[in-house]
């Protein structure tokens, strides 16, 4: 086994993924520990161009290209990078994405490897790979240790560390050639799709406020539109509202969603789930409301009440109009 | 074409609750916990029991944990499992999920498959790993995070979701595994005659010497992995709480609303 990290890129239509930079961020750290350097692996089909995107921010490039890659799937690149990485990494960091969690752990068991997912941070302590995450919808940290003589094999949140911006000098490109069996493959990829729903852009407004499940039933939806419509803005909501039908699918922030950056965001009754984090963080001001004190929600909000949405929201509207 | 297929539940702790760190700061405290069905699981057994009424067949419940569990794997018969399995692995923390989907693999391996399904993630640790995980181990295609299946004569098409409510359509062959995402379908309710029927039924226990090792220890990874520390979580930033009674919360954040310009009139 080499000394070397190793990131697998991900990118879609001829564009990089950002987590791919946060990968090779924290791939750096840990490859000084590791005594190697970190390489992004990057598999495609005509994507010399996003290689050379990648190497521009300072890191070697070993490029894959195979027409059984020119979309991702999970045996194609499992394949794949058991033809390029001929001596494993001592480390293989993807993204806890929906392509990065769908492949690391099935290398995992292809290579009889150990598999930390969905790490917030990861350090290497004397060869023991040290991986934080958080458990519980986000109340609890938790550290694992791990030690193997096997390659690790770790996905990051998105998120969590700071990518790496481009560097002065490029790294080098290395074009490595890859045998696949598509017959081996087992799942074959027909296209994208994009739901196209004609409603409101909740992107596109000042204020935003969202409920969630913490609103308890669609009858209840009246008090938030009451909230929205006397702040001048929208409603949004959390996944399962949507899931529900309680609104359309256009008015979900998340990752799954929209991504908003409003003036004012309201969270009524929403947790906190990583992945309705990804789609409001960086809003300009964020109140949240939620009866459980310790709720992740109240981690990136600036102002927090603690209260029952379906009492405290009413009367807050009650003294927006007496004002 | 009948479909043999396998649910994977895993039963966990109310992620409403707030939590404490047990005493030996390597696991939280669990002996005032309630337990419930992992919610991704809930939609990954109504698409199971969607698909046999549809295509005929049989769906097992399957879980790996401890006694307490019985009670997940009889609400999913009451919901239209057909039978239940719980590997009697009584480790009630169960970091390791190499060793968990390990054993499920194994499990599986030993009984018809034509189609295995998780739930995307787990609510307590949000691996989203124990699929692909099985599915590596059965050597079986699979795919993560789907929205919609369609069965074909030999196959599955599936819709899987991506970042930014994208999707991508795949075909699979199967025998296959596929990772369940929320809202594929609304989960029905158990009727009460169900609930009480499922309360008679068996539930198959499986134990590691049926799976051929001595100790579930047998299906760890060439590695150790140990919980160095369990602790609250250390905030970046906390939100400024306001203070007082609904009335007084409702005023300061009125006022506050006012100050920033975000009320006009
Ligand atoms: C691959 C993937 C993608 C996902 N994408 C998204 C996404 O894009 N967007 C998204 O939002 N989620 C997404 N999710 C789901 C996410 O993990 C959470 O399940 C979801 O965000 C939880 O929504 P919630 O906060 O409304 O519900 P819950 O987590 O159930 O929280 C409800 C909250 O309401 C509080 N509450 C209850 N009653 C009251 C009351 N009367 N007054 C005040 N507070 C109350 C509770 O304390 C609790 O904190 C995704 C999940 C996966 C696996
Ligand atoms: N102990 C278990 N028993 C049965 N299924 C499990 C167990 N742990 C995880 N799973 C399944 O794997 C899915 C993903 O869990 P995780 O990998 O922990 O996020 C869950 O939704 C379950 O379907």
């Amino acid at each position: 086994m080499g000394a070397n990290v190793v990131a697998v890129a991900e990118h879609r239509e001829g564009k990089i993924a950002g987590v791919t930079y946060e990968l090779v961020a924290k791939g750096r750290e840990l490859a000084a520990k590791t005594g190697g350097a970190v390489q992004v692996a990057l598999l495609g089909k005509g994507v010399s161009g996003l290689a050379g995107e990648v190497a521009s921010r300072g890191v070697e490039v070993l490029l894959a290209e195979h027409d059984a890659l020119a979309a991702y799937t999970a045996g194609g690149y499992a394949q794949a990078l058991a033809a390029m990485l001929r001596s494993p990494p001592k480390i293989l960091l993807a993204g806890h994405t929906s392509q990065g969690f769908d492949l690391a752990p099935r290398l995992a068991a292809e290579w009889t490897a150990p598999i930390v997912a969905n790490c917030v941070d990861l350090a290497m302590e004397d060869g023991t790979l040290i991986a934080s995450r958080k458990i519980l919808n986000d109340k609890m940290a938790v550290e694992l240790a791990v030690t193997s003589e096997r390659p690790y094999i770790a996905t990051l949140r998105p998120g969590s560390v700071k990518p790496v911006g481009p560097a002065g000098a490029p790294g080098k490109v290395t074009p490595v050639s890859v045998l696949i069996d598509p017959a081996k493959n087992g799942r074959t990829f027909h296209g994208y799709e994009r739901p196209e729903v004609q409603d409101i852009d909740i992107a596109a407004a000042d204020v935003v406020v969202s409920a969630g499940r913490g609103i308890q039933k669609k009858e209840n939806l009246p008090v938030i539109e009451g909230l929205a419509k006397a702040l001048g803005g929208v409603v949004g909501a959390s996944r399962p509202l949507t899931d529900m039908d309680w609104l359309p699918k256009t008015r979900q922030v998340g990752q799954s969603g929209k991504t908003v950056r409003p003036k004012l965001y309201i969270a009524c009754g929403i947790s906190g789930a990583m992945q309705h984090i990804a789609g409001m963080k960086d809003a300009g001001l964020i109140i949240a409301i939620n009866t459980d004190p310790s709720a992740p929600i109240f981690e990136v909000a600036h102002y927090g009440v603690v209260a029952n949405v379906l009492e405290f929201v009413p009367a807050l509207v009650k003294e927006l109009k007496s004002g | 074409m009948p479909l043999d297929v396998v649910v994977c539940l895993k039963q966990v702790p109310n992620p409403d609750l707030q939590f404490q760190v047990a005493a030996d700061g390597k696991d939280i405290r669990r002996d005032a916990l309630n337990y419930k069905t992992n919610g991704a699981d809930e939609y990954a057994l109504e698409e199971a029991v969607r698909l046999k009424e549809k295509f005929g067949g049989k769906v097992t419940a399957l879980t790996a944990g401890p006694k307490r569990a019985e009670q997940m794997l009889r609400e999913a018969m009451a919901k239209g499992a057909d039978a239940a399995v719980r590997l009697a692995f009584d480790d009630p923390a169960a970091v390791d999920d190499y060793q968990v989907a390990n054993m499920i693999a194994a499990a599986i391996a030993k009984r018809p498959h034509d189609l295995v399904l998780t739930g995307v993630q787990s609510d307590d640790y949000g691996y989203s790993a124990t699929g692909p995980l099985v599915a590596g181990f059965l050597k079986i295609p699979h795919a993560s995070v789907v929205t919609r299946v369609e069965v074909s004569e030999k196959g599955l098409k599936v819709w899987r979701e991506l970042e930014g409510g994208d999707q991508e359509v795949v075909s699979l062959a199967r025998p296959a595994l596929l990772t369940i995402q929320f809202g594929i379908n609304q989960p029905r309710y158990a009727p009460l005659p169900a609930i009480m029927k499922a309360s008679r039924q068996p539930i198959e226990e499986v134990k590691p010497t049926d799976l051929g090792q001595s100790t579930w220890d047998g299906f760890r990874g060439p590695y150790t992995l140990a919980v160095r520390k369990v602790s609250p979580p250390a905030a970046k930033g906390h939100a400024e709480m306001i203070p007082g009674n609904v009335a007084d919360q409702a005023k300061a954040v009125a006022q506050l609303l006012r100050e920033k310009g975000f009320v006009r009139g």
